[in-house]
């Protein structure tokens, strides 16, 4: 557990960080949202003391982390950046590799340890162990990035805008690899973006901060549906966020289990989402649509009318 | 590729005209008279003439539609004939005077002077062309040094003056280039360490920075000759008063100003190149060295220093040719080295003297360069595939 009690940031006169407090439980993927030099990477720099605090309190599972020493803390803590930070002068397995080394683990292990991350991130260890940073895509950087975050199994995991420097397909895809990831490591993992969308698809607990404050925080949904003020509406997308909440939707906790009269030709299934179950009815002028299971049996329906009843 | 190689081109036909229309030696009854010159046509007959330009023409040929295998091609004819420059200049002094023959010399004349240099030229641009690598450049550097050592050491071209100037002296000549090695090795390493220690104090304090980089550029633009004689009184003066330095060697002449000199001409560039390769070092990959969770040490140790050191290794290049040449200078001030030979000789008006000593020199400076050249890039592979 992480608990940020109070914390400013002070450059000079400027507080950067302004007295704020939050708690990111065990597990959780808690997300900073806010436009550039609202103080969410500050915020998140504080926690590893890559920039120390000046006032107020923060505690990792009940210890402040003052009371570390700083290198310990942070090899204890899963670091990815933006730009990748991947050591151009080593090689992806080294780079893999370097937490552990730290920690003086044995070589044996560290090579195992390499490899099972490598595997985990889908990246073919033949392929890209001997590599170097400057022969690899943007994506399978920030792969690596965040192998190396993880290599010496920390219980917490700072990512600073990993995602923000890649296309709009690989980032979308790195982001469902995370989710996938996150469902089996379960580590207390903050996120900093200035992507709503983002924050929306990843988040389990959503802060959005401004001029150095925590303006408002809370499970996606809840931030989506009672914005506190314009600001907050204006980062959810306005009048647009019908779409984002259906994005957040999973067609099996809406469709009627019952209903098996809609046509096949345009066919979902329970984990898809709202978003697309209205892409692909507005595509093919459908106001049903079947819901299939992976193995392509039918086990509902999904009407239009569910959708707006159950809205607003 | 099939364009015309316009730098081979010029160089051949320019080899050709040397060969054809300047003189390729020059015969001196003695030492100092200055002797009349003679081509290679007079030299070695028509049969000499024929094998020096038929090989250079073919050059030239194959340089007006540049394609790999003629590139390859030319550049065996390039090193075929360096090979053979020693041997053929043996030969053509040979035409004209005996090995009895004591008091006469032979000088190297400028139609030879530039035959050699077109086709050292020509090496450089054909090797940089073809991409070679560091081996087989290493290996045409051997071919070349060894070809060079064997025709010296025949005895073939014992009666070329500057050979001759070299057999009076050859002890001497040996401890001069060891003396002017020391020179610079001590001048480049105490400069090193200066330099590094000064980046390191810049880079924590900006302000240090203008001011260190100012006095460094005053330094480099007083005139050597100056800086030699303005050393010349204090140092004097120190080891006057205390007996202890002079007794460490210390004196107005000597090694001691040269030294002084020579470290104060390698600071600057020194200086700049480590800064600049400290600096260089992108944010992002030290931030996340110490987001890893190293240490200051670790982070400049393993992170840094590596990733600065090809730019490093550059700022040491740039600085050891440099030192190479002014050490020669300080041969004025009592400092030995290769120099010696040069101001003997300007003094005597024996311009094959000051070849003794010029002519090492430019060696040794170009065997450094090469040398650090290929350091540099031998570090550099680990982050870039460019290996040309």
């Amino acid at each position: 557990m992480i608990e940020l009690d109070g914390v400013s940031k002070y450059f000079g006169d400027e507080a950067a960080v302004d007295g704020i407090s939050l708690t990111i439980p065990d597990g959780s993927l808690c997300v900073l949202v806010g436009t550039s030099g609202c103080g969410k990477s500050t915020t998140l720099r504080m926690i590893n003391r890559l920039i120390e605090h000046s006032a107020g309190e923060i505690r990792i599972d009940g210890h402040q982390i003052r009371s570390f020493n700083e290198e310990t803390l942070r090899r204890r803590i899963g670091y990815a950046i933006q730009n990748t930070g991947l050591f151009p002068h080593w090689t992806v397995a080294r780079n893999i590799g370097v937490v552990p080394r730290l920690l003086k683990w044995e070589k044996a292990i560290v090579e195992r340890r390499v490899e099972e991350l490598m595997t985990l991130l889908g990246l073919d260890v033949d392929e890209f162990a001997g590599k170097y940073p400057h022969q690899l895509s943007g994506g399978q950087a920030q792969r690596v990035g965040v192998a190396r975050a993880l290599a010496a199994d920390p219980g917490i995991l700072l990512m600073d805008e990993p995602f923000g420097a890649l296309d709009p397909i690989t980032r979308s895809s790195l982001q469902a690899e995370l989710l996938r990831i996150q469902s089996h490591i379960r580590k207390t993992i903050v996120f900093v973006t200035h992507d709503m969308d983002e924050a929306l698809r990843l988040a389990d607990h959503i802060v959005v901060m401004r001029a150095g404050r925590i303006i408002q925080q809370g499970a996606p949904a809840d931030i989506l549906a009672h914005p506190t003020d314009d600001f907050v509406e204006t980062l959810v997308g306005g009048r647009d966020r019908g779409l984002k909440r259906a994005a957040l939707t999973r067609v099996g906790d809406m469709m009627d289990p019952a209903g098996d009269d809609a046509p096949a030709a345009a066919a979902v299934t329970p984990d898809d989402s709202m978003r697309l179950a209205v892409s692909l009815m507005l595509w093919h002028g459908v106001s049903r649509l079947a819901v299939v299971d992976e193995a392509g049996q039918r086990v509902g329906t999904l009407p239009l009318s569910r959708l707006v009843d159950q809205a607003g | 590729m099939m364009r015309t190689n316009r730098v081979s081109l010029f160089l051949a036909l320019l080899a050709l005209l040397g060969v054809v229309g300047l003189d390729a030696v020059r015969i001196q009854p003695n030492r100092i008279v200055a002797g009349t010159g003679h081509s290679l046509l007079q030299a070695l007959g028509p049969g000499g003439l024929i094998a020096v330009c038929l090989p250079l023409g073919l050059i030239a040929l194959l340089a007006l539609r540049s394609t790999r295998t003629g590139a390859g091609i030319m550049l065996a004819l390039v090193m075929a004939l360096l090979l053979a420059l020693p041997w053929g200049l043996g030969a053509a002094v040979g035409a004209f005077i005996e090995p009895g023959q004591n008091a006469a010399r032979a000088a190297i004349a400028g139609g030879t002077w530039l035959l050699g240099f077109a086709l050292m030229l020509m090496l450089v641009d054909l090797r940089q062309r073809l991409r070679m690598r560091a081996g087989p450049t290493g290996l045409l550097w051997g071919f070349g040094l060894a070809s060079l050592v064997m025709s010296l050491t025949s005895g073939w071209l014992d009666q070329l003056a500057l050979i001759r100037e070299y057999l009076g002296r050859s002890e001497s000549f040996l401890d001069a280039v060891i003396e002017h090695l020391v020179l610079v090795g001590l001048a480049v390493g105490a400069s090193l360490v200066i330099a590094v220690a000064l980046a390191l104090w810049m880079r924590r304090m900006p302000r240090v920075r203008q001011g260190t980089l100012g006095v460094l550029s005053f330094i480099q633009t007083i005139p050597s000759l100056a800086l030699f004689g303005l050393l010349l009184a204090p140092l004097a003066w120190l080891a006057a008063r205390y007996p202890l330095l002079s007794e460490l060697g210390i004196q107005g002449i000597g090694l001691a100003p040269a030294l002084l000199a020579l470290v104060g001409y390698s600071l600057l560039p020194m200086t700049r190149n480590a800064y600049i390769a400290l600096e260089s070092v992108d944010d992002a990959v030290i931030e996340s060295a110490r987001g890893m969770g190293m240490g200051p040490l670790q982070v400049f140790f393993r992170v840094r220093l590596p990733l600065a050191l090809p730019l490093l290794i550059e700022g040491v290049r740039i600085t050891t040719v440099q030192a190479i040449g002014l050490a020669a200078v300080a041969a004025l001030i009592g400092a030995g080295g290769l120099g010696t030979f040069i101001f003997q000789g300007l003094g005597q008006a024996a311009m094959n003297l000051v070849m003794l000593g010029a002519l090492p020199i430019v060696i040794m400076a170009m065997l450094v360069d090469a040398l650090l050249k290929g350091l540099a890039g031998a570090l550099r592979r680990g982050d870039s595939d460019d290996r040309a």
